[in-house]
């Protein structure tokens, strides 16, 4: 189990030895039940840190924003930022690494291992209890959720209420840290891609209807994109402005923008936008589910993430974010291709 | 003037309203959103808060303004688009939303009178219902001069008093509803105006959240402009649209020319939401962004609600609602913001 204890004093440590700028993790949140980013500077607030099953945010996310900042401040602190991450966030952190977006000395990991839990959902845990206020939530040692509300302490199995990417989770502990919390426990997965099931079941009609029942929803406020680790683009196709224009850029090449998407909220730009997305994420997407569990809307983004997961494993046998030496499945090819085109 | 309604009778009422297009509170899958209904029987009004508030009927996220096409002998023929004749009903308007839109009403009347905007004004009714128990954990309508059964912006305020309603009539447009069914409706005996004024007594005791020195913040705000307060809030916001979209009150809106073909070249023109949260919202063409970061943003939100409309419209430009707080995926809450604003030590 992860000793919160533990992890406090290496933060603590770390940031007294002045080894990192500042170290981004969990703090108690406004709500009871979720937490929120931290953002630690002094060693005597690395006490604030918690770690609970409710500390579902892919922190990583904020690496990118570190990364943009850095790049306008005219003498900038080089030293690594900490970063708390979870089995599936550390596959990000390689991600970005094989992508050159990030290097190994930018960043200093706090690995936590889920072991064989998770975090939980929201949802199945407030369907689980009935909506009552929950005051607390907590690891036990026996694979239980501690919740507690204000009738008091209730034990509930964590696979009732684990979040769906956790039931089908290909790293239950970091596969990337400096130090880890926690133990490395292995565990077996039955089938990575079950919640993929039903839907590749239906007949492509019914799932164009369910598709475009669900697209419709979406109101493009880009909570997906905005918390994706992986949607780091300066520009991306969803804008409608060129955010790459400084004050050299002629009229002409500003004029050479093409809209892709236009900002109307129905169906053919919402297809758009969320295809267009799916596809940049292949052999990209490490499924830490922050996209579907931002959306104000409960489209089910992660199933088009996951179904691309399964093409790209199923085709190239590559799962993304395990190797930070692997070259990025989209920008390498092998000799032994079976298509033409690509020699 | 006032009635009631026996519950079994309401969706009798519903059916004599033919004539409207009716918007009601339906649950999907987990979440309540106002969608139009054919059958009474599926209006349930005792439901928590919807995702989007009746905001998206009136001022809806896509509005067409007009169509162009360029002739071959040269000119542009354009058509204005209105919106359609289509008298309105939303049933279950949350006494926060209907506030909501009266803030709105204020920001699309100035010199020119926003005619896509007042066409679907006017020719809705909205029918409320108080606030019995908080629809939302995150509900604070009382600190910010609302209350869970004002009847400030509705046409018909309802309550639930057990098994009727009580119904108060507040406008013309809502007594023509009531004439329309007529011998549904009873008078209230002495008991049932009682039994109202006891319940919304106790809602308001129910809200849970407030804002601890509302009075404070706008002045407080005008000195933390370039205070470093709004780059430590701003750490954990990803910048989406969330909070604005979701957000009653919030209004701001893009427009941009959708083209449907090139030769002849013919397309849309198009109002769609946006937001001061995206960083695209304040991008200058030469490049320059005067809200270049987040802190801005934020801040940016922030004084809009209760600096800027203050100002110009002495109201906060917020009603309490606590979307933003319950939908955000980092947990930002705008109570916990004030609160801090109140105490920063500058």
């Amino acid at each position: 189990m992860v000793n919160l204890e533990d992890l406090k004093k290496e933060a603590r440590q770390i940031l007294k030895d002045g080894k990192a700028k500042y170290i981004i993790g969990y703090k108690k949140g406004a709500n009871d039940l979720m937490p929120t980013p931290a953002f630690i500077t002094k060693p005597e607030d690395a006490e604030d840190l918690v770690w609970n099953p409710a500390c579902f945010h892919n922190l990583t996310h904020f690496l990118v924003d570190e990364k943009r900042r850095k790049a306008k401040e005219k003498e900038p602190d080089e030293r690594p930022v900490g970063i708390v991450v979870k089995g599936c966030d550390s596959r990000a952190i390689i991600t970005l690494l094989q992508e050159k977006f990030l290097n190994r000395e930018d960043v200093y990991i706090l690995g936590v291992s889920c072991e064989n839990t998770g975090v939980l959902d929201e949802k199945k845990l407030a369907k689980k209890i009935k909506g009552k206020k929950v005051k607390k939530v907590e690891f036990d040692e026996k694979n239980n959720f501690i919740i507690t509300t204000p009738d008091g302490k209730t034990k509930i199995p964590a696979e009732e209420i684990l979040a769906e990417k956790c039931i089908e989770c290909k790293a239950n502990f970091p596969v990337i840290y400096d130090v880890l919390f926690g133990e490395k426990v292995e565990r077996n997965i039955d089938n990575p891609f079950k919640s993929l099931e039903k839907i590749e079941s239906l007949p492509r009609e019914e799932r164009w209807t369910f598709w475009k029942e669900q697209l419709d929803k979406c109101i493009r406020c880009y909570a997906c994109r905005s918390v994706c680790p992986m949607c780091y683009c300066d520009e991306c196709v969803a804008d409608t402005i060129n955010f790459a224009v400084t004050a050299d850029t002629t009229a002409e090449e500003k004029a050479q923008k093409i809209k892709w998407v236009e900002k109307s909220p129905v169906s053919s730009e919402n297809f758009a936008y969320h295809l267009v997305r799916a596809i940049h994420l292949a052999g990209r997407c490490i499924d830490c589910g922050e996209c579907e569990r931002a959306c104000p809307m409960d489209i089910p983004i992660r199933l088009l993430n996951k179904k691309l997961e399964k093409e790209a494993k199923e085709l190239f046998d590559y799962d993304a974010g395990f190797d930070p030496e692997q070259p990025p499945l989209v920008s390498c090819f092998k000799d032994e291709d079976p298509e033409d085109f690509i020699r | 003037m006032e009635k009631v309604l026996t519950k079994k009778f309401f969706p009798k009422w519903v059916e004599k309203l033919k004539s409207y297009k009716i918007y009601a509170p339906v649950k999907e899958n987990e979440h309540w959103s106002y969608t139009n209904i054919d059958d009474p029987e599926n209006i349930d009004l005792d439901y928590p808060l919807t995702t989007l508030s009746p905001k998206k009927i009136i001022f809806p996220q896509r509005e067409i303004f007009l169509e162009f096409t360029a002739s071959n002998e040269g000119g542009t023929e354009v058509k204005e688009i209105l919106p359609a004749e289509e008298p309105s009903v939303i049933f279950g308007v949350k006494p926060c939303e209907a506030i909501a839109l009266t803030l709105t009403d204020k920001v699309f009347s100035g010199d020119i009178k926003d005619p896509y905007y007042w066409k679907r004004r006017n020719q809705t009714t909205l029918i409320g219902i108080s606030c019995n128990t908080p629809p939302s954990p995150n509900c604070f309508c009382v600190s910010v001069n609302g209350s869970p059964y004002s009847k400030e912006g509705l046409d018909i305020l309802m309550t639930d008093i057990g098994d009727k309603y009580y119904i108060e009539i507040l406008t013309k447009k809502g007594e023509k509803l009531l004439n329309l069914a007529k011998g549904l409706f009873k008078s209230p005996t002495a008991n049932d105006k009682k039994n109202t004024e006891q319940i919304h007594i106790e809602s308001k005791k129910k809200i849970k959240r407030q804002i601890e020195n509302i009075k404070k913040i706008p002045p407080k705000l005008k000195e933390m402009f370039d205070s470093p307060f709004w780059d430590e809030e701003s750490m954990s916001c990803l910048q989406c649209g969330i909070c604005t979209y979701l957000c009653p009150t919030c209004h701001c809106f893009d427009i941009n020319d959708e083209i449907a073909s090139s030769s002849p070249i013919k397309g849309k023109r198009i109002r769609t939401w946006d937001t001061c949260q995206f960083p695209d919202f304040t991008m200058h063409s030469s490049g320059h962004n005067p809200r270049p970061d987040k802190a801005s943003r934020l801040r940016q939100r922030i004084l809009h609600k209760f600096q800027y409309f203050v100002d110009r419209y002495q109201n906060y430009q917020c009603t309490g609602c606590g979307r933003c707080i319950s939908f955000c995926p980092v947990g930002i809450d705008l109570i916990k913001v004030l609160d801090k604003v109140s105490d920063y030590g500058l």
